[in-house]
Order: C-alpha cells, then sequence, then structure tokens
C-alpha cells in the first residue's frame, strides 16, 4: 500500500516534468503548426546555461531559471526572425529541415563547448528529500512540479484572457485576416517562439537540478514530450498539463507493475487507441 | 495547390509529362549511363561502398516519397518497415540456415501486413496527429523487439560471414551490391512514374492539396492512402532486406530505430518531396556529406561533423526553403522555368 | 529538365573523388593504427576518453619516459625491430552504428592503409566492423568490448584483451564468498541491466553464474537505457529487499540510480556497478558523494607513485585532465599489446602480425592492467584476462579483492551519502 502510494506520488512529480518539459512545445507547433525538433535541444541549452550561471555567479535557483529563460527568451526571438519566418513560407517540409538541422547544430554546439561528459548542478537549495510520513518526495521535482503548474496556468491565462493572447491566437487562426484587423504578425510570432524557448529554460534549469547534465539529454527527453503534446491536443496548453500527468502516472504505474522496459509500450499504445478514438487529442480541437 | 483534381488539367498534365519524358529521354540515357559507370570511374573499395549506400538511401527515400511526397501523409514511423524487411533475411538465416533472399519477400509480405494494419488507426488522423502516431507505433515496435528472444531482443541477429551460395546475397566488394541496388531502384523509379500519371497519382496528389476536398470531389482518400502505404512499405521492406545483406547485421536500433526514419525524410526533403528525382538528388549529396564529413572531421571528437552537417541543412533551409531541386529550378535552369514551373507546384 | 540530375551525378561523382583525406605527412617508416571509436552520440565520452588512452599508449611507445621500462616497448624508442618506426594513429568516429562502423572501417583499411586497427566501444558496432577487418585480412584488436559473440566466430584476425561475462561473473561470485568469510555473509541479490546487447548479455552470464553458485537471485530487473525516470526500478529493489544489488548500467543511467537512491533513502548493503557507468569519470565528478562505498569491477589501479601505473596516469592526466579509468585503460592495454605483437613481427606483413599476436605470451608483470597475463585462445580470447573489485573511497577507486592485490580493507557497508 505505501510502495502504490510511493509509486502514484513518484508518476504524478514526473508526470509535471513531462509537463514542463512540453509546454514550450505545444505553443509553437499549436499556434504556428511547426514542429519543432530542436525542443529538447533548447532545453539542454537551459540545462548548460543554469550550469553556468552555478559556476560562475553562484546563482540561486530564482535567478539561475531568470537567466536561463530571459537568455533563451532573446535566442527564441532570434531563431525566429534568422531562420524560422523565411522557413515558414516555404513547404511543411523545410520546417521539418530546419528545425532538424537547428537541432543538430545545437546538441554538438554544446558538445564542441563542453565535451561529451556528463555533469550536474554543484549542490544547491534544492537537493533535499521532504518526508511525508513514509513517502518520500524530492524538494527539486516538488519545485519544477509546482512552476510546471504555474507556468501552465501563466500561458494558459495569457493566451485567453489578454489582449495579447488573443493577438497571437488571432494570427494562429488567420495571418491575413489578422494583418487587416492591424495585428503585426511577425511580432507576434516572434513572441511566440520567446514564449517557448523562455519555457525550454525554465524547464532546462528546473531539471537540471535533479538531472544529469549532457549534450544529448534533450535527445533522450523529446520522443516523450512530442507524444505528450499530441497526446494533450495541439496548441492545448492545459492539454499538455493532463497528458503530461497521464504518461508520468502510466509509465510509474506500468514500470513498476509490468517492467521497467514494458513501460512505454503502454504509453504508446494508449496513445494510438485515444487518437483512434479522439483523432484530435485528448483536449485539442476538431480539426 | 488548389487545382481540383478535375480530368481537364490532368490530362494535360499528363500530356506535358508524356511530351516531356520523350525529350527528356536522351537526359534519362546519360543518368543511366553514368550510374553504370560510376564505380568504374571512381576506385577504391570505399567509395564503391559509398556508392552503394547512396542507391541505398536513395531506394529507401523514394519508397518513402510515395506515402509521404506524393500523398502528403508524412511518416515518421517507416522504420518498422525497413525492420520488418531486415529481419526476415537475417531470421530465416538464424533460424532455419536459409538463404538470406528468401527472407527477402516474406520481409514485403510481413511488411504489407504491418501496413494494413497499422493503416486503419492511423488514417483517420491528420497532418501531425498522423506524424505522431507513426512515431508511437514504430517504438512500440522496437521495444517489443528489443526483448523478444526469437528476434535476437537487444543482442541483434547476424547474417552469414561468408557466402554458400549466391542465394546467400553476401558479397566481398561493395560493386555487386551497387548495381543489385541499382537494379532495384530503376524497378522503383519505374513503378513510381507509372503510379505519377496512372489515376492513383492524381488522387494522391488531390489528397495531399485537401483531403476534404478531394473527398468531396469523390476521391476514396482513404482507400488510395492505403493503396500508398503498402506500396511504400513494401519498398521500404525491400530496403531494409538490402541492407541487412549488406552489412550482416541487425539490431534494434539500427533495424528499428526512430533515425531510420528520420532519415528517409531527411533525404527526401532535402532533394524534393513528392518528385520522381528529388529522393534520387536528396541521397546523392546527403549521403557522401555524412560520409565525407565524418571521414574529414569525426576523429577529431569535437562533434564538428554534426556543426557542419547541421549548418549545412540549417543554411539550405533558411536561403532556398524548396530544397535542392527549388535551387536547380530558381537559379541554375531559369530557361527550364517554363516547363518546369507545374513541377515546382508540386513540390509545394 | 532533367540535365541536372545527371549533372549532380556527375558533380557527386567527382566530389567523392576528390575528398578522400589527404594522405598523412609523417614519417614514411611510421606504422598506421586505426582508432575506431563513438566520438560522438550518447556514448561519446566514453569512446574520447578511450581514444586519449590508446594516443598515451602510442606516447608511450614513440617517447621515452622514465619508469616505464618494465612494459614492453617502455622505453619509448618506436618498434625497434622495425628500425625504430613511430606508431601514428588515425582516429574515426562511428557515432555507434554499425553501418559506418563498416564505412569506417573499409576507409582505414583501404585509403588510409592502416596496419591493424583497435575499437570499438559498443559490441554491435564490433560485431558488424569486424567483419570488414576479416574479410580484408587486416588484424583487428578489441579493447573492450565485452559481448561473447565477437570471438568464436572462427575469425582469424580478432584479437581480444579484455575479460567477459564470465570474467566479470565469476569476480562477483569469489568477491562475495570472501565477503561471507569476512563475517557478512551475502545471501540474496538483485541484477538490474539495461537492456541494450551489453546489459541483456552480461546481466543473464551474472544471473547465470551466481544461481550455479547457490546465490539467491531474488530479481533481474531490465531496463531501457537513457530512460528519464528509474524509481520504479529502485522501488521494486526496495519491495524485495537483496543484500546485494548488482547494476549493468551506462553513465547516465548510473547517476540516476544514485541520485534516486538518496531520493527514496534506499541503502542496500552491497552495491556493486559492473564497470561502463560506475567507471566514467563523470560518475565520481557527478554523483561521487551519493556513492560511497559502492563496489566496481576494475582491472586498472593507479598504483603507488614512481610504479609504471603511477606514471601512466600522471601522463594521462596531463593529457585530459582526468584519472584514467578501466575502460579506457582496458583499450590502452589492447594498444599495447598489438604494438608489441608488430614489433615482434618485425614488419607490417598482416600474416606476420596475425602469427605475433597468435603467440602473444606476456606475464602480468608486463602489463598495465591487472590481467594474469595475455596468451590468446584459438578464437582469439585472452585467456589469461581478469579483473578485481574496486571500492569508491572519496573520488578513488581502490582496489580491495583479491586480497593478493587490494590496497586497502573493505568499507562494510556501502555508505552512500553523508546524512
Amino acid at each position: 500500500m505505501i510502495t502504490a502510494v510511493q509509486v502514484l506520488v513518484g508518476g504524478l512529480l514526473l508526470g509535471a516534468v513531462y509537463a514542463l518539459f512540453s509546454s514550450g512545445l505545444t505553443l509553437i507547433w499549436g499556434m504556428m503548426n511547426v514542429v519543432n525538433f530542436a525542443h529538447g535541444d533548447f532545453v539542454m541549452a537551459g540545462m548548460y546555461l543554469a550550469f553556468l550561471a552555478v559556476v560562475w555567479l553562484h546563482a540561486g535557483p530564482a535567478l539561475f531559471t531568470l537567466i536561463a529563460a530571459a537568455l533563451l527568451f532573446l535566442f527564441g526571438v532570434g531563431v525566429y526572425y534568422a531562420l524560422i519566418r523565411r522557413v515558414m513560407r516555404g513547404p511543411i517540409f523545410a520546417q521539418l529541415l530546419s528545425t532538424f538541422g537547428l537541432a543538430l547544430l545545437l546538441r554538438y554546439t554544446a558538445f564542441w563547448i563542453f565535451s561529451a561528459n556528463f555533469v550536474t548542478l554543484p549542490t544547491t537549495a534544492l537537493t533535499g528529500t521532504l518526508r511525508v510520513g513514509p513517502i518520500f518526495v524530492g524538494a527539486a521535482q516538488l519545485v519544477a512540479g509546482g512552476v510546471a503548474l504555474l507556468l501552465t496556468a501563466g500561458m494558459h491565462r495569457l493566451l485567453t484572457g489578454t489582449a495579447l493572447g488573443s493577438q497571437i491566437l488571432a494570427v494562429a487562426e488567420d495571418r491575413q485576416a489578422a494583418m487587416l484587423m492591424g495585428i503585426r504578425p511577425d511580432r507576434m510570432q516572434a513572441l511566440a517562439w520567446g514564449l517557448a524557448a523562455a519555457a525550454a529554460g525554465v524547464a532546462g534549469a528546473l531539471i537540471a537540478t535533479f538531472y544529469y547534465i549532457s549534450p544529448t539529454v534533450g535527445e533522450s527527453l523529446a520522443i516523450i514530450a512530442f507524444v505528450v503534446v499530441a497526446f494533450g491536443g495541439f496548441g492545448s496548453v492545459p492539454g499538455a498539463m493532463v497528458a503530461g500527468i497521464l504518461v508520468g502516472l502510466i509509465e510509474a504505474t506500468s514500470a513498476f507493475y509490468i517492467g521497467p522496459v514494458y513501460k512505454d509500450v503502454v504509453v504508446y499504445a494508449l496513445f494510438v487507441a485515444i487518437l483512434w478514438v479522439r483523432p484530435q487529442g485528448l483536449m485539442g480541437e476538431r480539426v | 495547390m488548389t487545382r481540383p483534381a478535375g480530368a481537364g488539367p490532368a490530362s494535360r498534365d499528363a500530356l506535358a509529362h508524356a511530351v516531356g519524358l520523350r525529350r527528356s529521354g536522351w537526359r534519362w540515357t546519360i543518368l543511366a549511363a553514368a550510374a553504370l559507370a560510376a564505380p568504374l570511374l571512381l576506385q577504391g573499395a570505399f567509395y564503391h561502398r559509398v556508392l552503394a549506400l547512396v542507391v541505398l538511401a536513395a531506394i529507401s527515400a523514394s519508397a518513402w516519397n510515395i506515402l509521404g511526397g506524393y500523398a502528403g501523409q508524412i511518416s515518421f514511423g517507416h522504420a518498422m518497415f525497413f525492420g520488418a524487411g531486415a529481419y526476415m533475411p537475417a531470421f530465416v538465416y538464424t533460424h532455419w540456415h536459409a538463404a538470406p533472399a528468401l527472407g527477402l519477400p516474406l520481409g514485403v509480405a510481413l511488411s504489407l501486413a504491418i501496413a494494413a494494419v497499422v493503416g486503419v488507426p492511423t488514417f483517420r488522423l491528420q497532418g501531425h496527429y498522423f506524424s505522431m502516431a507513426t512515431i508511437a507505433v514504430a517504438e512500440l515496435i522496437r521495444i517489443l523487439v528489443s526483448n523478444w528472444p526469437l528476434l535476437g531482443a537487444a543482442v541483434g541477429l547476424q547474417g552469414p560471414a561468408t557466402a554458400r551460395t549466391v542465394w546467400d546475397l553476401t558479397f566481398r566488394g561493395s560493386v555487386t551490391y551497387y548495381y543489385l541496388f541499382l537494379a532495384v531502384l530503376a524497378v522503383l523509379l519505374g513503378v513510381t512514374a507509372w503510379m505519377e500519371r496512372s489515376r492513383m497519382g492524381y488522387y494522391l496528389r488531390a489528397i495531399r492539396a485537401g483531403e476534404r476536398a478531394a473527398r468531396s470531389l469523390g476521391v476514396p482518400a482513404r482507400r488510395y492512402k492505403l493503396h500508398a502505404l503498402m506500396l511504400s512499405a513494401a519498398f521500404t521492406a525491400v530496403a531494409g532486406s538490402l541492407y541487412v545483406v549488406m552489412i550482416g547485421f541487425i539490431d534494434p536500433d539500427s533495424g528499428l530505430g526512430i533515425l531510420i526514419s528520420v532519415e528517409m525524410v531527411i533525404v527526401t526533403a532535402l532533394g524534393g518531396a513528392g518528385t520522381l528525382f528529388g529522393p534520387l538528388l536528396g541521397a546523392a549529396i546527403l549521403i557522401p556529406l555524412q560520409q565525407t564529413a565524418n571521414a574529414l572531421f569525426g576523429g577529431g571528437g569535437t562533434g564538428f561533423t554534426y556543426i557542419f552537417y547541421g549548418g549545412v541543412i540549417v543554411l539550405l533551409c533558411r536561403f532556398e526553403p524548396g530544397g535542392l531541386l527549388a535551387i536547380w529550378h530558381d537559379r541554375v535552369a531559369p530557361a527550364f522555368r517554363r516547363r518546369s514551373a507545374s513541377a515546382v507546384r508540386h513540390a509545394a | 529538365m532533367r540535365t541536372w540530375l545527371a549533372v549532380a551525378a556527375v558533380v557527386g561523382v567527382i566530389a567523392l573523388a576528390v575528398s578522400g583525406p589527404m594522405p598523412g605527412l609523417g614519417a614514411p617508416a611510421a606504422v598506421k593504427i586505426g582508432v575506431l571509436m563513438p566520438l560522438s552520440g550518447n556514448s561519446g565520452a566514453a569512446g574520447q576518453a578511450s581514444k586519449a588512452a590508446i594516443e598515451v599508449g602510442a606516447q608511450i611507445v614513440n617517447e621515452p619516459h622514465a619508469g616505464l621500462s618494465s612494459l614492453p616497448l617502455g622505453e619509448g624508442h618506436g618498434l625497434p625491430k622495425l628500425g625504430g618506426a613511430k606508431i601514428d594513429l588515425i582516429a574515426a568516429d562511428h557515432q555507434g552504428n554499425p553501418s559506418l562502423g563498416q564505412s569506417e572501417a573499409l576507409r582505414l583499411i583501404t585509403q588510409e592503409h592502416v596496419t591493424a586497427l583497435i575499437g570499438a566501444y559498443q559490441s554491435s558496432v564490433t560485431f558488424a566492423a569486424t567483419t570488414v577487418a576479416e574479410r580484408n585480412g587486416v588484424p583487428w584488436m578489441v579493447g573492450d568490448s565485452s559481448s561473447s559473440n565477437i570471438t568464436g566466430r572462427g575469425f582469424k584476425w580478432v584479437f581480444r584483451t579484455t575479460p567477459i561475462g564470465p570474467d566479470f561473473a565469476a569476480a562477483y561470485s569469489g568477491f562475495f564468498k570472501d565477503l561471507g568469510a569476512m563475517g557478512h555473509p551475502v545471501k540474496t541479490v538483485a541484477i538490474v541491466n539495461e537492456n541494450t546487447e551489453y546489459g541483456t548479455s552480461v546481466g543473464g552470464v551474472i544471473k547465470e553464474r551466481l544461481t550455479a553458485d547457490r546465490y539467491d537471485v531474488v530479481a533481474q530487473i531490465p531496463y531501457a537505457a537513457n530512460g528519464t525516470d528509474v524509481s520504479a526500478q529502485v522501488l521494486q529493489l526496495k519491495e524485495k529487499n537483496p543484500d546485494a544489488v548488482i547494476f549493468v548500467s551506462y553513465t547516465s543511467d548510473s547517476i540516476l540510480f544514485m541520485k534516486t537512491f538518496k531520493n527514496l533513502s534506499y541503502k542496500p548493503r552491497v552495491v556493486i556497478g559492473d564497470d561502463s557507468g560506475f567507471s566514467d569519470p563523470s560518475f565520481v565528478t557527478t554523483v561521487g558523494t551519493l556513492a560511497q562505498g559502492a563496489i566496481n569491477r576494475s582491472a586498472w589501479s593507479v598504483g603507488k607513485p614512481g610504479s609504471a601505473t603511477y606514471v601512466i596516469n600522471q601522463l594521462y592526466k596531463a593529457k585530459t585532465g582526468r584519472d584514467l579509468d578501466d575502460t579506457s585503460g582496458r583499450n590502452m592495454q589492447g594498444f599495447l599489446v598489438l604494438a608489441d605483437a608488430i614489433n615482434r613481427a618485425g614488419s607490417t606483413n598482416p600474416e606476420a602480425i596475425r602469427a605475433a599476436l597468435a603467440a602473444t605470451n606476456l606475464t602480468a608483470k608486463q602489463l598495465m592492467m591487472g590481467y594474469k597475463g595475455v596468451r590468446f585462445d584459438k578464437t582469439g580470447q585472452n585467456l589469461l584476462a581478469y579483473t578485481y573489485v574496486t571500492q569508491l573511497s572519496g573520488t578513488e577507486w581502490v582496489t580491495v579483492w583479491p586480497k593478493s592485490a587490494a590496497q586497502t580493507k573493505l568499507a562494510w557497508p556501502f555508505q552512500g551519502w553523508q546524512p
């Protein structure tokens, strides 16, 4: 019984991390119909930025998360103007190809600068373990989960409850019409890229507090993030949150009760089954 | 491309195509002659191997192109068909001591069966949902195979180290493989060219332009997508079988890994999707680029291979989003622009 | 309309023809050896460390260093029987891809004209790429891939110095037996292995051996490498509560296991890491403080100041800034055995080198690794391969078993982290 609770708690925390990891991806995927293969590598960049902030500036968790978010925001905007704006005018294949190339470029630039060796963040305030009765909860995971909730809520509020959000959505819906309304689509889409990259930066910085950092770390997280986003429905921020937690719970329970090698089989099978029933994902809009 | 798939423009296209084919006959001849002569011009076992790998990549990308390029259904899970083709020759050799060549038809049959089963749930899905579902199914199969002792689980299966008969398809040099692959590629291109001009080709292009519109015009979309998938899956499986007889070894990562699928997409996209020659061009550029970049920079161990490779791809997309084919059309051969305009529209 | 394709084909062919790397401009007498390693991708760190170790090996052969004369060629005058020829290494990256491994092996053989090859870390690549060497009649030294399938295929040209699965299993079984004699009985064991070739085959062999030696293997938990979370495995261990846990894991997972141990407050009495992930220098720098008292297998030990191994470690440290680890050390040893055989062959004739390799007979004193010696059987496997058991103390792995090689007494039990 205690073990079952511990498994569920672990699943919830893992799910929150997946949600955190996926929130930026769903924004640009859903809003702009661009598959960002480099998303995992944005998160990797966030991890290394946090690492550098701790090593060079002895920054605390709040500061290094902010630094990673701010720098990646700028990077996201830069990538939009330098690459994506141009590529979006081309066929869909150009989008796939360009973000794939960007992923390789980012991953191996990190490889070049930091070498292939694994690093972890030096001990920070977030390494403790909380104990609730017989149940263990990692402090870092708890913080990551909390921030995932906040980030999701904030992003959802921004998109649905503010003028800026309506403008972003308007551009996503119909670029031409939005232009006629006096919205400058480039600015809105650059903003969306900036926000998505900043969310990846936050995710990277927080995941780095309890995970290892390596140039290829984004790869192992990326496939599951793609599945989470499709599972939740493209462009649905709350959908990614719900799907992330669901995937986390399924993984944790199936890994414990069926076996760690089969956990992804259960996730993928359920994913395909749900798409069969709901082709637009859990909370996506019908296409 | 919003042009309705009506009979008028279609037959006009077919006519233009037939005329174009006849006129470009001499270019076909040059191309075939260049391909046949390449191993003689390029001496050296390593170059022969790279040539064979180029043709192999062209086969799998051309097979992917039938579904992904012509029908616009972007699959990231074609590794499952490649794997079906790759595992069968090693399987029949390991368990029955049979000739790996026997595995090829079995692999194609298995691949067709998988395509039929997978097509049913996934073709309900549109756009990226389809892409993600194919990834999920392919990964599912990869994990199951990694844990299935009959298929060698994580350790993988091997082919014969030395040939017993010619049906082992185990040759010392790469030249034999090169010509074998070339023959398969020629068949595949013939089938694709025929399909391109048949009713199926027009239906697929109509589906790519807009499935709902195509359906409302009476195109049986689900059925033709399934046909495209099966044709695509069968040839992808052939590519897998050819891969395993050349390498002599298969494991879950090299037979079913997601990178196998991604490479088919990248090669096709780089050359130009939805065209007969795009995948060939993509393979002819990308595979030598990969191999030489790795030969030149790989030993340094700085990851520069990928920085270079990724950088080339990003720059290409930035300055010519239509793929290499578009560079040719827009910049190198303006003289041909008028006649090839329709081909560019297809690529878009 | 399709001239472009013809042109592209011609351009491609020309590009291929001119793109071959320039031949080395070193001394004409230099003997070229190809080093095939995963220098990028997930195993990039291990591949690069091994490449650096082999480079130090070449440095030992090519340049004189004090204190290395116990090793064959340790005088540092090149290969005396080849007129003092130096060794020239040509490294290539296979990215963990068997097909690319074959391509690169073929390129090294036919374009670079290497005399012999060493590699290739992942067993899958070694397995596929050695067929190229076999078909071309070029000697291949396997420094560290442990899959039992690599030798025993009837290949003439493949030799392997490293201990393999059964050797590891024998070491653990012997270690457990001696633990019992020291008053720390181990009865129940759990094996946690990643499910690629390495983990599956080594995990299986360990289970077989321990079961045969009447240990109770209460669980074997396979898992997918490079996963995002390992809590389920640790919770399963917690539930089975075995006396000893053996991990057959790569670096990323080993780091996560130690972090998760702490998070879930789990401390079995004995934690064994089967080399690989635990031996990666990153393991100690990232989670060393959480893994105090962890056990590892290793045939490498730095030794006392002044010893040959100590000098080698200094050389490696000067090059990379890190201590030498077991995986890289086994590759360096493979290289030194290969160099010695080429010297004894007295020429770069492949058949002569093959004969010299087959006739290799080195004693423990002539080695830098803790093997009992090097002597190959008919399949090319080293009959005298052997491994120690080490324990993490601070930031060092110190040898604790067998007694004859032990540097310090075993610390009991696993301490993990400071509360």
